[in-house]
């Protein structure tokens, strides 16, 4: 008998009924019905093209904030999300990063192998800091990776890192200076490839620009993001 | 974040959480907080960890189970300072100038005795029988000789009712209340009041541990917090386990002598419990799933309502709660009335409206069995032949009855279909008890 991941409720007789009707097998099954309907999909509504925010009614495509990348930035840059950042999502990160509880990873982990191995392109996770692999013991981006073939071309500097990036406000992620570099032997590997940047979530699109921006200096021939959430 | 070395005095904290400078303290000592042989577990909450689930990248571990409270894991370790008591020694630190019933002052010299030998000691006393006025001499001896005590239960509610009663009872001594909710920060002190969960940050702590309402969920066959419990307590602590309804497992324990036992059958007001009335319906449960009601309840809601008396209305299952509500609404009964339950957001409003009259009555689920009096009350348990209703819970739910001296006496309905094992167990249990209270 498996419990659900985030409530512990028992997952037994929760096969619904179109999952018997249709002959394919069932999926081993990581959350409770009710856990999973607080999450939302960012497949089935309108997205901005360029960051895969949720358009509301009134906005217009690419979003107002990714017009201002566009004039901010030289390269091409699209990425799409799986899921929108609302509080289930909020509260699941707090679970699965900052109280680390790895084992939350199982959760996303097939719907982001999936997305990510759909094409055909080279797979570059972001990556954590010395400090918090040391105390947290995981990277939360590879977590979700798990049976993916990826290429650690980047890896964070060795500037302090004061904040956490969760605690900074807006204009503080703006201001950010590049906090990665490349990885020696890696950049070979990038060079004349597509390449897909995976991140947990996309808030500002400060980070993965700036581990774009050092992906296409390594001679990548297009640069895309899919992030969990946005 | 832990700041002062105080903080860690009788508690284990993931050396996560401390910074450099206590770290490297002298008296500060670590063990893992993991252990891997001879199986994985988990040095705080005692759980067998499955491999597949606790790995972390790199051969780590962590443990999943107690993840709320901070994370556990291979690459810290646990960071303890043996307790010190730094506590002054204070002779008449009780500030209680209330009086004990010679039955009840017997009972309180009894707890005396037991913190003084040291023993683990089962308290089983009637629902109403002044529980905590009987601890108060056992603690003021506590405080004398610079014990560290805790008085700890499974049950937020019962933690938070109990606090100012302590903290007036022993206004000069430092006393913390410990519960997840709770934003007041850990300070270091002689008597701490928590939950259960709370007792896994200690170790080592507690001369004397006091476990008020031992029997009920989540402490009641919950492995980890026994094994908190375990941990909570000095090697040679005197533990009191208090409990209205003991549940198999600390009646096997004072069979097997682990645990000595004494009865107190009788409320401190002397009168005896009420027992429940039982009365059959046929198609009870049925008539509720169709937001219909039986007209002997109705009727006894009438009477009820007309002779100004207050009650409590017991469901087994949040989805009766609707049902029963418009049942009511349905047959033209005018109250104020309300439904609540467990995770019931507004939960602690409602119960404060109940308690300061604004409510005729209250519809609930089994989450206000215990823990809580409201004076002169009645009570009705509808579907009380539901597996919901454990021979516990029904004697809990009879024992909101008659607990003031004002009206000592009360009606507690139970409505099923049938008598079943746990309604025939309820009332041999009250019977039981009633009969040893007689004979005192």
């Amino acid at each position: 008998m498996t419990n659900c991941l985030l409530c512990q409720s028992s997952l037994r007789n929760t096969t619904s009924f179109d999952e018997i009707m249709s002959l394919a097998p069932t999926q081993a099954r990581q959350l409770c019905e009710e856990c999973a309907a607080k999450f939302f999909r960012l497949d089935s509504v309108a997205t901005c093209d360029q960051c895969g925010r949720r358009l509301k009614a009134e906005m217009s495509n690419p979003c107002y904030d990714c017009e201002r990348w566009q004039q901010q930035i030289s390269f091409d840059f699209q990425n799409r999300a799986l899921y929108e950042y609302n509080s289930a999502m909020k509260d699941y990160m707090k679970r699965y990063k900052f109280l680390g509880d790895y084992q939350l990873r199982f959760i996303f982990a097939k719907e982001v192998k999936k997305a990510v191995t759909r094409q055909k392109r080279l797979l570059v996770p972001i990556p954590v800091n010395a400090g918090t692999m040391a105390t947290r013991g995981f990277n939360q981006v590879t977590g979700l990776l798990k049976g993916c073939s990826l290429v650690e071309a980047l890896k964070t500097s060795q500037t302090v890192k004061d904040k956490r990036q969760s605690e900074k406000d807006r204009a503080d992620r703006l201001r950010l200076i590049q906090p990665f570099e490349l990885v020696e032997p890696q950049i070979e590997r990038i060079s004349g490839k597509n390449v897909t940047i995976i991140d947990d979530v996309y808030t500002t699109g400060t980070t993965i620009r700036h581990a774009a921006s050092l992906l296409y200096q390594a001679g990548a021939a297009s640069v895309i993001g899919i992030t969990l959430a946005r | 974040m832990i700041n002062h070395i105080s903080d860690l005095y009788g508690r284990q904290i993931s050396s996560a959480e401390l910074p450099a400078a206590i770290l490297e303290l002298p008296e500060v000592k670590r063990r893992p907080a993991i252990q891997l042989k001879p199986s994985l577990m988990c040095s705080r909450c005692g759980s067998r960890l499955k491999r597949s689930q606790a790995n972390l990248p790199n051969g780590q571990y962590y443990c999943y189970v107690c993840i709320q409270m901070k994370r556990m894991d291979t690459l810290h370790d646990l960071a303890f300072i043996d307790e010190p008591n730094q506590f002054n020694k204070v002779s008449n630190a009780l500030s209680w100038e209330g009086q004990l019933t010679p039955l009840q002052a017997e009972c309180a010299e009894q707890v005396v005795r037991i913190f003084k030998k040291r023993q683990h000691h089962l308290l089983w006393a009637v629902t109403g029988a002044g529980k905590t006025e009987m601890l108060f001499k056992g603690i003021e001896w506590a405080v004398r000789y610079g014990k560290r005590i805790c008085i700890a239960s499974p049950r937020v509610d019962v933690c938070i009712e109990l606090f100012p009663r302590i903290q007036a009872a022993f206004a000069k001594t430092s006393i913390v209340l410990l519960h997840g909710k709770s934003d007041q920060p850990y300070k270091y002190s002689q008597i701490t009041i928590c939950t259960t969960h709370q007792l896994l940050r200690f170790y080592h702590a507690f001369d004397v541990l006091i476990i008020d309402e031992v029997d009920v969920f989540p402490f009641s066959g919950n492995p980890m917090l026994h094994f908190g419990v375990n941990n909570a307590i000095k090697t040679a602590g005197a533990m009191l386990y208090l409990t209205a309804t003991p549940d198999k497992h600390l009646l096997t324990q004072v069979r097997k002598g682990h645990l000595s036992i004494s009865y107190l059958p009788i409320r401190y007001h002397g009168h005896l419990l009420p027992e429940p009335t039982v009365i059959k319906i046929k198609g009870l449960s049925q008539g509720i799933d169709n937001n219909r009601l039986d007209k002997r309840i109705l009727k006894m809601i009438r009477q009820l309502m007309s002779q100004q008396q207050r009650f409590l209305l017991f469901v087994p299952h949040i989805k009766d709660l609707a049902t029963v509500a418009t049942a009511i609404k349905d047959a033209g009964i005018i109250a104020k009335y309300d439904t609540v339950f467990a995770a019931d957001p507004e939960r602690l409003e409602k119960v404060g409206a109940m308690r300061h009259h604004e409510l005729d009555f209250i519809i609930t689920t089994t989450i206000l069995e215990r823990g809580v009096t409201f004076p002169g009350i009645d009570v009705l348990v509808l579907k009380a032949d539901d597996d919901i209703f454990s021979a516990a819970a029904l004697i809990q739910i009879a024992g909101r009855v008659g607990r003031s001296s004002d009206r000592p006496t009360g009606r507690v309905l139970f409505y099923a279909e049938t008598r079943a094992a746990n309604i025939r167990s309820c009332q041999r249990q009250i019977r039981k008890m009633n009969r040893k209270a007689a004979e005192i």
